[in-house]
């Protein structure tokens, strides 16, 4: 049996848990022990998923102490030796992933985005020069296996509830730290589509409702913008405009409604993670590059995924 | 102050080309810029530097030697001094094995801060402060769009930090590796025209591993512990598409992928 570590990182708890998906990838389904350590106390949702708990009791380790939390690691990898380790490619994420694998002399493939075997060889795939390319990298035989994972790529689904061992330790490698958090502030929101994370955009097919675009952005806290036709009609200003006489986006999820995805629109997407088109033809050019075509009347699917989304509020 | 600036020039990945019928990224040929995140951390150095005289500033960046154009280019804007660690032997070094490389050359100069970029265009792994870090013993922060000037050259400066969705201010102790953001806004000044023809070759240096000492099979592709295996374009098009319609179900799937990707 193998053993994976993931650590949840309080800030995506989550999608931490969802690397047990990445756990199971590597090593097979069955075949392997899975730990999640933490610090302070777990989060609730975690117990029943995993073999192992760590719960790392110490009061004087912030969650943001790259050092002491690597020396943590470290510590555990010593008393279980581990398999792999699997770190979610969080902000904190990004800069401990690193620091361990020095630490502990092994490869480490940073932002993963999907597994494969090739020849029975573990390759972990990820996106480079600005996600133009994708590379395959294998790790050149040491163990501990490391990575980072890029966030909500991969999802957890197993209903198999475990009895979960809870374990407190209480580490010996603690040393002081000299980084403090002074002050924590929510980001403003900006008014800027190319810095949005998620656009509701709309073309010809919402032509007469684009104000209802609204709607949905609110929901998803988003923001709105709108394609060369909806521009040129006078309906919204060309700030707002996706495409190559517009801007250029990379949001994470575009919902493209009542857009037909003609090229100089589809110029304007660059690196988009996730596309959700809505149209009543589902042969349009948009549909062919998203995740998920819903062919109907953009209208009324802004009215009942809005609806849909305040009722599973309440 | 004694900084040091960690630099990598990157090939400009704007300019790629794909070749469509062959399906590949045509990456020969691309001209090199300085990767953007580390030009602001440049440009932080300046801007201490100009309030405070004394400060010296060392470029440092490991690369082919044909780097030094871009490097004096960079010295004509008032750095004191640019390292380039080059040697055909790390050639194909992977980020742990560069972090060695960097941190042996620094492990013998005294310094009062690293700063470095967060992502590089290229690989963007941002591995190599952090290892470099760890190599030193320093802490290490990424992701930094702000350093309170005034209390820096107290050895204890405030440095705002961007993830995503907060903005978190720190207080660090240095020395320390700061490693800036593009989005901090910092902007490298444009050569003076005066200086334009300055000649600055006398503050390049020229490291190679004679003087750091590696063996070949520490360094370079046989030393490396990660190893491309083999590189793909994505397809544009979506294999997996779902298609619904905007009944009761569609909606449904909807909602179920928006709250499984984090959206809502």
């Amino acid at each position: 049996m193998k053993k994976s570590l993931i650590y949840l990182d309080a800030e995506n708890i989550r999608n931490s848990i969802d690397l047990l998906e990445v756990a199971e990838l590597v090593h097979g389904k069955g075949e392997v022990e899975t730990y999640a350590l933490c610090i302070h106390q777990c989060p609730k949702e975690a117990y029943g998923k995993f073999d192992v708990i760590i719960n790392v009791q110490d009061d004087s380790i912030q969650t943001y102490d790259v050092l002491n939390i690597t020396n943590c690691l470290e510590e555990m990898h010593r008393n279980y030796t581990f398999d792999s380790i699997l770190i979610p490619a969080t902000h904190i994420g990004r800069m401990l992933a690193p620091r361990l694998s020095m630490r502990l002399h092994v490869g480490l493939v940073a932002d993963v985005t999907a597994i494969d075997h090739i020849d029975g060889i573990l390759e972990m795939v990820r996106p480079a020069y600005s996600g133009k390319i994708m590379a395959g990298i294998v790790n050149r035989g040491r163990v501990p296996i490391m990575m980072s994972v890029r966030q909500n790529i991969f999802a957890y689904t197993s209903d198999q509830v475990k009895k979960t061992l809870s374990i407190n330790v209480y580490p010996t490698s603690v040393q002081a730290s000299n980084i403090s958090l002074l002050e924590v502030k929510v980001k403003e929101k900006t008014k800027d589509i190319r810095e949005s994370t998620v656009l509701i955009s709309g073309g010809g097919g919402v032509m007469d409702q684009f104000h209802r675009l609204d709607e949905l952005a609110v929901e998803l806290n988003a923001q709105v913008s709108a394609s060369r036709r909806i521009v040129d009609s006078g309906i919204a200003t060309r700030k707002i405009q996706v495409g190559q006489s517009g801007n250029t986006v990379s949001p994470k999820l575009y919902i493209a409604l009542g857009i037909y995805g003609s090229l100089q629109h589809i110029e304007g997407l660059k690196n988009v993670e996730n596309i959700i088109s809505v149209n009543i033809d589902k042969d349009a050019p948009i549909c062919s590059l998203s995740d998920i075509v819903v062919e109907g009347d953009a209208v009324e699917f802004i009215e009942k995924l809005v609806e849909k989304i305040r009722r599973e509020k309440v | 102050m004694n900084l040091i600036c960690l630099v990598k020039f990157v090939p400009d990945v704007e300019d790629f080309k794909y070749d469509v019928t062959r399906n590949v990224l045509i990456r020969e040929n691309v001209k090199m810029i300085l990767n953007p995140d580390d030009a602001c951390a440049l440009a932080f150095c300046l801007k201490v530097k100009e309030k405070d005289p004394d400060t010296f500033v060392e470029i440092v960046s490991m690369a082919p030697t044909s780097v030094v154009g871009h490097l004096e280019d960079l010295l004509r804007r008032n750095f004191d001094q640019a390292t380039l660690i080059s040697d055909r032997m790390f050639v194909g070094s992977d980020t742990y094995v560069t972090s060695r490389i960097l941190a042996r050359y620094l492990e013998g100069k005294t310094f009062d801060c690293i700063l470095t970029g967060t992502h590089s265009l290229d690989g963007d792994t941002s591995h190599v402060p952090s290892q470099v870090g760890e190599a030193l013993h320093l802490h290490q922060m990424s992701n930094i769009v702000k350093i309170e000037e005034t209390q820096f050259k107290t050895g204890w400066p405030v440095v705002d930090v961007d993830s995503e969705r907060f903005i978190s201010s720190y207080r660090v102790g240095l020395p320390a590796i700061l490693s800036v953001s593009k989005e901090s806004k910092y902007k490298l000044p444009f050569v003076k025209f005066k200086n334009l023809e300055l000649d600055v070759s006398a503050k390049i240096k020229i490291i190679t591993n004679r003087e750091l000492g590696f063996r070949a099979d520490e360094v370079g592709l046989e030393g490396s512990l990660t190893q491309v295996a083999h590189t793909f374009t994505k397809n544009l098009q979506k294999e997996d598409r779902i298609f619904v319609k905007t009944d009761e179900e569609g909606i449904d799937t909807v909602y179920d992928f928006l709250e499984a990707k984090g959206f809502i």
